[in-house]
């Protein structure tokens, strides 16, 4: 067979297209032009089409020209499409599959203590337990210890409490990480006396310090001490976490290590495994290790206790995997149905391209051949909406991580890099391929006698009819799962919001105060600092009322501690109560708006010269006296020289954590009753209620703050309004993202069942003329027209509320007051899509009424 | 209809005559083929481009893409000093061979 040059067979294309259109503008009827063109290529056998796939690519791109409103209704549905998945993988990629910025960052991993029991399976190290894992275990290159801390930075400007972190010297070479000026610290600096130096992180060095290098060596104070700046970590070293600006070395000398503090569980602890050794090898080491605590030290250790190591990627990344790739499979779901929509179009457009592969099959291209040559043009388009979905991806970035709340680690690290724009090439071919194969294989199919035999039109239109119906059946099906998915997390955030605090947010500002233990060296010195602060607070108009908590809710903080009851010992010293512990200042509960329930709160009468008095909430008393009152007992915190705190009043439950979480046992004592005698004042969270808008008492506060202690910075200013919304700004997230996914598959799928509605219309004018002609009521045929469109519909909402029930189960730790199978939801969703299906079947139903009888007629 | 080898012996002819005066594309090549033979010859498409391959591969004939306003890109056809010379001299041994025939079977030369 000869070869045949490229251009001979486009000359003969345009042969044929110019025979065609003047046999047509001789009056032949299509069926006559084409028998006519068949005729003309009886003898047509030498010229085979180059097997080329750049010649494809010039024929898909030149097709695709021609057509461009097709071109651009496709490109804009897969834009969107391909666009929403670029966006949420370079989530997920930043998040949870690049790994962390460190050098063998695979091999680093955190030591919990572990009683095996929810609550306690993530129990922080003691300065003892980490210098036995340091010392006795065999397994690991490096050890490290850190605890997140705040400073307060004064001397140069403005007062200011930093972010930071103490931690072991070894931390630094754990990860690899050298100071980009100065130098790391040494093991001698984790002894009380030598520990007055600081690392800085890149920003401070920047903001505060002009990034000179003649800042090593300087003094500056932290928390009123004089301390020497040895370094500066270079602007990617962020651990623990990206606000760090302040390094200083964790004390580890006799006293920290000493059996008393055994029990002060601080400290997270972090290890770097050896290279070859697994992460159940490591593990097997560390039990060695916690297998001597229970003898050497008897009292400290309940039975069961373990290490567990926990990848740091995993302990960074923890909670948020879930929901993201329930995002991700949320978009993927968007992706098919805007797969089923393009695949209709070029269905429907296939119909009009019969004569083009007609030919093209006359010229001798084989089914295979005219597939390749289609899938090219589905592929080549597909990329195209691949590159316009990344551009759709990188607009829309900055938007999700603005959504996105402060839970989920790394996002600063979103980028769209190479993987990103692999998994979008990837993601677009495959796109291509599926939405083609369909229209591919049922045009090439289409033979030419086919097509000859009636013009085409009643052998295509029905598989197109019958692949187009499929095709939009799971798209209503794929929509309302996705619907169904976002109805939930709508239901359960309408639930969330409902949930009552407990307290009355509204009118109140909240801040951090951490007066320096340097300079509040005893508890009456911190006493007189938040008196002095309260005092001109209250004179202040507008402030109704001030307290203070050592945790507020909705802070983040807050931890438990362990007390004993008076005249309950218990047999096993795991069987001692535990419960969240709270500390506050007089009027906390009048100010927050807490409902005492019985007995009395706290007033300025309850000081050190008093009795000691507590307060616990509903649940405490439910707990630990179920059906008798708790007010007149004692509880105390330590054994060996009982304090005794009465029990003076019952208030009631309020959220703490979050408004979907559940209510806490809460045991509350006043500030100036402390629990031990050498207590000074902890860091402090102020709130003040005000009666107009709290921010404005933000300046106020500063003012008043400064004028007891110009040294004193204020932090985390927020009002609890903030506060509430950031703790639902997780489920937020989740929430906006699924519903604005489900309504873009809702919108799809509605022009999907449109689509081939108006489709059968146009098919069916004849018939519906027919009818009309033969009598039949205009109410009549719309109805028809609407029914066939509702069938789809509804076999589509059946397979998907079937679908939805097996796949909204992997949700169920999202929702909150609604089960997976919300039959709120999973009725009122389908009504939903009934409605939109309704709208969609029922435009295109009214032309049908509005045919002519005569000219229907007369069309055939 | 002319008998196929006839035709076959003759289409060469044709093609490079009508492009002689001025370029010419395929399409407009059939067409007046089957206008000034009273549609008495006419080409198939099978037939017609790959003879103007072969004509363009001897080098008689040469085409290019052009594309005029308000129409689409053709490929046009011109003769080539060398087809030209073909040309003349086929035209000569054709009309020998009509004159031949035509005094041999006393048909009326047009």
């Amino acid at each position: 067979m000869p070869e045949w040059p490229r251009h001979l067979n486009q000359e003969m294309r345009q042969h044929l297209d110019d025979e065609y259109a003047a046999l047509r503008a001789g009056g032949a009827t299509d069926a006559e032009a084409m028998r006519a063109l068949a005729g003309d290529l009886d003898e047509v056998g030498a010229p085979s089409p180059v097997a080329d796939v750049a010649g494809d690519v010039r024929y898909a791109l030149r097709s695709l020209r021609t057509h461009p409103g097709f071109t651009a209704v496709v490109l804009a549905t897969l834009a969107l499409g391909i666009g929403a998945n670029a966006a949420i993988f370079s989530v997920v990629n930043a998040v949870l599959l690049r790994p962390l910025p460190y050098e063998g960052a695979d091999r680093i991993a955190v030591i919990w203590g572990d009683l095996h029991r929810p609550g306690v399976n993530r129990i922080p190290a003691s300065a003892g337990e980490y210098a036995d894992y340091r010392d006795r275990s065999h397994a690991f290159e490096h050890l490290a210890a850190y605890d997140t801390a705040g400073f307060n930075l004064t001397g140069a400007g403005e007062p200011e409490e930093l972010d930071g972190a103490v931690v072991t010297a070894s931390l630094f070479p754990l990860f690899g990480a050298t100071p980009e000026v100065g130098r790391a610290f040494t093991a001698a600096e984790e002894q009380a006396g030598r520990n007055d130096v600081a690392l800085l992180s890149h920003s401070l060095w920047t903001r505060r310090f002009n990034a000179s290098r003649n800042v090593i060596g300087q003094v500056v104070a932290i928390d009123g001490r004089p301390t020497e700046i040895v370094g500066v970590m270079p602007a990617s070293f962020e651990f623990p976490d990206p606000a760090v600006d302040i390094w200083k070395p964790l004390l580890l000398d006799a006293e920290a290590l000493s059996s008393d503090n055994r029990g002060s569980h601080g400290y997270t602890a972090l290890a770097r495994m050896r290279p070859g050794v697994t992460l159940v090898q490591a593990q097997a080491d560390l039990a060695g290790v916690t297998a001597t605590f229970k003898t050497e030290y008897p009292g400290n250790y309940r039975t069961g206790f373990t290490a567990t190591l926990r990848p740091l990627q995993e302990e960074i990344v923890g909670d948020t995997a879930r929901p993201l790739f329930i995002l991700l499979g949320a978009v993927g779901l968007v992706l098919l149905i805007a797969c089923a929509n393009v695949s209709n179009l070029l269905l429907a457009r296939a119909a009009s391209r019969r004569k083009e592969i007609a030919l093209r099959t006359a010229l001798g291209a084989s089914r295979g051949r005219l597939v390749r040559q289609l899938m090219t043009e589905s592929v080549l388009i597909a990329l195209a909406g691949g590159v316009l979905g990344l551009v759709v991806a990188s607009w829309s970035m900055d938007l999700l991580i603005g959504l996105a709340p402060d839970t989920i680690p790394r996002l600063r690290e979103v980028t769209l890099d190479r993987r990103v724009v692999g998994f979008t090439a990837l993601v677009s071919v495959a796109t291509g391929a599926l939405f083609g194969i369909v229209p591919a294989l049922r045009a090439s199919g289409a033979a030419l006698n086919e097509v000859l035999k009636d013009g085409g039109r009643r052998g295509e239109s029905a598989m197109h009819r019958r692949a187009g119906r499929l095709l939009v059946v799971s798209e209503v099906a794929l929509s309302l799962v996705l619907l169904i998915g976002a109805g939930l997390l709508v239901h359960s955030f309408a639930r969330v919001q409902n949930v009552e605090p407990g307290f009355d947010a509204r009118g109140m500002l909240t801040l951090r105060l951490a007066l320096p233990e340097s300079r509040y060296t005893t508890f009456e010195q911190g006493d007189r600092f938040f008196d002095a602060l309260f005092a001109a607070q209250r004179a202040r108009p507008g402030v109704e009322a001030v307290a203070a908590a050592n945790a507020l809710p909705f802070s983040g903080v807050g931890g438990s501690r362990t007390f004993h009851i008076e005249g309950r010992e218990p047999k096993r010293p795991e069987d001692q109560p535990e419960e969240q512990l709270r500390i506050v200042t007089d009027g906390y509960f009048q100010t927050m708006r807490i409902p005492v329930v019985k007995g009395r709160e706290f007033t300025d009468r309850d000081r050190l010269s008093a009795p000691r008095v507590a307060v616990v909430n509903e649940a405490l008393a439910r707990k630990h006296w179920p059906g008798e009152t708790p007010v007149g007992r004692r509880v105390a915190f330590s054994r060996d020289e009982p304090h005794w705190y009465e029990i003076v009043g019952v208030v009631a439950n309020i959220k703490h954590r979050g408004l979907d979480a559940a209510d806490r046992p809460e045991l509350y004592v006043p500030y100036r009753q402390p629990l031990f005698s050498n207590w000074t004042v902890r860091p402090m969270q102020v709130v003040v209620r005000t009666a107009g808008d709290p921010l404005i008492a933000a300046s106020t506060v500063r003012q008043d703050v400064a004028r007891v202690d110009a040294e004193q910075p204020i932090s985390d200013v927020r009002t609890m309004d903030d506060r509430i919304g950031r703790s639902l700004a997780a489920r937020r997230f989740n929430m906006v993202l699924l519903a604005v996914f489900a309504s873009l598959a809702l919108t799809l799928a509605g022009i999907g069942i449109y689509g081939i509605v108006a489709y059968a219309v146009t098919e069916r004018t004849h018939e519906i003329g027919v009818r009309l002609a033969l009598g039949a009521q205009r109410r009549d045929v719309m109805a028809m027209i609407v029914a066939q469109g509702m069938a789809m519909a509804a076999a589509g909402a059946a397979v998907g509320v079937v679908s939805a029930l097996l796949l909204t189960r992997v949700m169920t730790s999202l929702l909150f007051g609604v089960s997976a199978a919300d039959p709120i939801t999973f009725a009122a969703i389908p009504l939903l899509l009934a409605a939109v299906a309704f709208v969609a079947c029922y435009v295109p139903a009214r032309r049908a009424t509005r045919v002519d009888p005569l000219a229907a007629l007369r069309t055939e | 209809m002319l008998d196929r080898e006839l035709k076959k012996g003759s289409a060469e002819l044709l093609i490079l005559s009508l492009v002689e005066d001025q370029p010419r594309h395929g399409y407009d090549l059939s067409k007046l083929i089957e206008a000034r033979s009273g549609g008495v010859l006419t080409f198939r498409v099978a037939s017609l481009y790959p003879l103007l391959y072969r004509l363009e591969k001897r080098g008689w004939i040469q085409g290019r893409w052009i594309e005029k306003a308000g129409q689409r890109r053709r490929r046009y056809y011109r003769l080539t000093p060398s087809g030209a010379r073909v040309l003349a001299s086929q035209r000569s041994t054709w009309r020998e061979f009509a004159e031949a025939i035509s005094r041999i079977a006393g048909v009326e030369h047009a």
